[in-house]
């Protein structure tokens, strides 16, 4: 999925969306959790909330700022892509699974949600950035969490992908069926994000900055339409390093 | 007897702090998710008043709000629009469609959701 060329018009730290001005898209995406914090925030002083209350509303507060600061943060990283190379290792993909699935399970046990690790066929090595291929499956875990349902239980998985060559880490969510005309506007936004005129998680902009994290660590993301659900991945490259022992 | 009122809001936490308010203020509160699950969900419930987001995955909260207007039963029922980013929507064009109050919800206290409704039930 392409990204998108730079500007080039002196607007350094605003073009991974080229054309698009990546401040307005980020700007419209923190409204909502900042407003969502405010909220929280004037309630538990005003209101004579119970202890138990008051303990989840504080939960929420640093629950949705953790989200939002994820967003901020992987913006910058962003940006520091088109100048900095990312060291790579061999990594296992259980084991950067299992970091990821840790990381977010308070925000999935906070909205009475649940996720879970599963392995579809035997992996290996994988050849990738720790650091960027967990931004980028936090992102999709992130995206499970909005769009899937009440009911089911979101997936985390690895896959071999053998005749490729890969590894694929992926996210698979039990919501209900998306229409195929919003499947196709999600499909085509890692190109062609919008800015603002629609719900603020899906300006698209973390599906771009999924799609440049991938690219730069040498893996490709992509999605998966299921009867009940969908499934957003990224593929990585097996690592050679067994073979050259 | 409670008077009943649908949240259409795709953030639980944020549906679920109106219906705080709202409920300690004798209200009898559902919350949908989603434009099409707010449709069934209208019609069960038969509300004194909606409170609606305008940005909401899948159906936009303006096709909730032409698909209320072709029920003859529906179509009279008070609307608050709570969002993010009114400055997308000007009241001319909401008005038509029985939205009686936009509040934003990055300068908008929470009481103020309570406010509104009492004035769509008025």
């Amino acid at each position: 999925m392409n990204s998108g060329g730079n500007r080039g018009d002196g607007c350094r730290g605003l073009s991974i969306f080229g054309d698009i001005d990546t401040l307005t898209v980020a700007a419209h995406e923190l409204k909502s959790p900042l407003a969502l914090i405010r909220h929280l925030t004037l309630e538990l002083e005003s209101s004579a909330a119970n202890p138990d209350s008051q303990k989840m509303i504080l939960e929420q507060i640093r629950l949705t700022s953790e989200k939002a600061l994820r967003l901020t943060s992987n913006l910058t990283k962003a940006e520091q892509l088109q100048s900095s190379l990312f060291e790579t290792s061999s990594l296992h993909p259980s084991a950067v699974c299992t970091e990821v699935f840790q990381e977010i399970l308070p925000l999935y046990k906070a909205n009475n949600r649940d996720i879970c690790m599963s392995t579809k066929s035997r992996t290996q090595l994988v050849v990738a950035n720790k650091d960027i291929l967990r931004r980028v499956l936090l992102n999709f875990a992130d995206n499970a969490l909005h769009y899937s349902g009440d009911e089911g239980i979101v997936e985390l998985f690895t896959q071999l992908i053998r005749k490729d060559g890969m590894v694929r880490f992926g996210v698979r969510d039990y919501g209900p069926a998306l229409p195929a005309s919003l499947w196709n506007d999600i499909l085509t936004r890692p190109s062609a994000p919008q800015v603002v005129h629609d719900r603020p998680d899906s300006s698209g902009l973390g599906l771009v900055i999924a799609s440049r994290f991938a690219e730069t660590i040498g893996g490709k993301i992509g999605a998966i339409r299921h009867r009940d659900g969908a499934s957003f991945y990224v593929d990585m490259p097996i690592s050679k390093q067994l073979v050259l022992l | 007897m409670k008077s009943k009122i649908v949240v259409v809001e795709d953030n639980a936490w944020q549906a679920a702090q109106y219906t705080r308010v709202l409920e300690s203020n004798n209200y009898d509160v559902s919350i949908a998710r989603t434009a099409q699950a707010a449709i069934d969900v209208i019609d069960d419930v038969q509300p004194a008043a909606i409170i609606l987001d305008l940005l909401l995955p899948g159906a936009t909260a303006m096709t909730l709000l032409n698909e209320l207007q072709s029920h003859s039963d529906l179509a009279t029922i008070p609307v608050v629009i709570a969002t993010s980013s009114p400055e997308s929507l000007s009241g001319a064009t909401v008005s038509p469609y029985g939205v009686i109050a936009v509040l934003d919800k990055t300068t908008m206290h929470p009481d103020e959701i309570l406010t509104a409704v009492r004035r769509a039930i008025v």
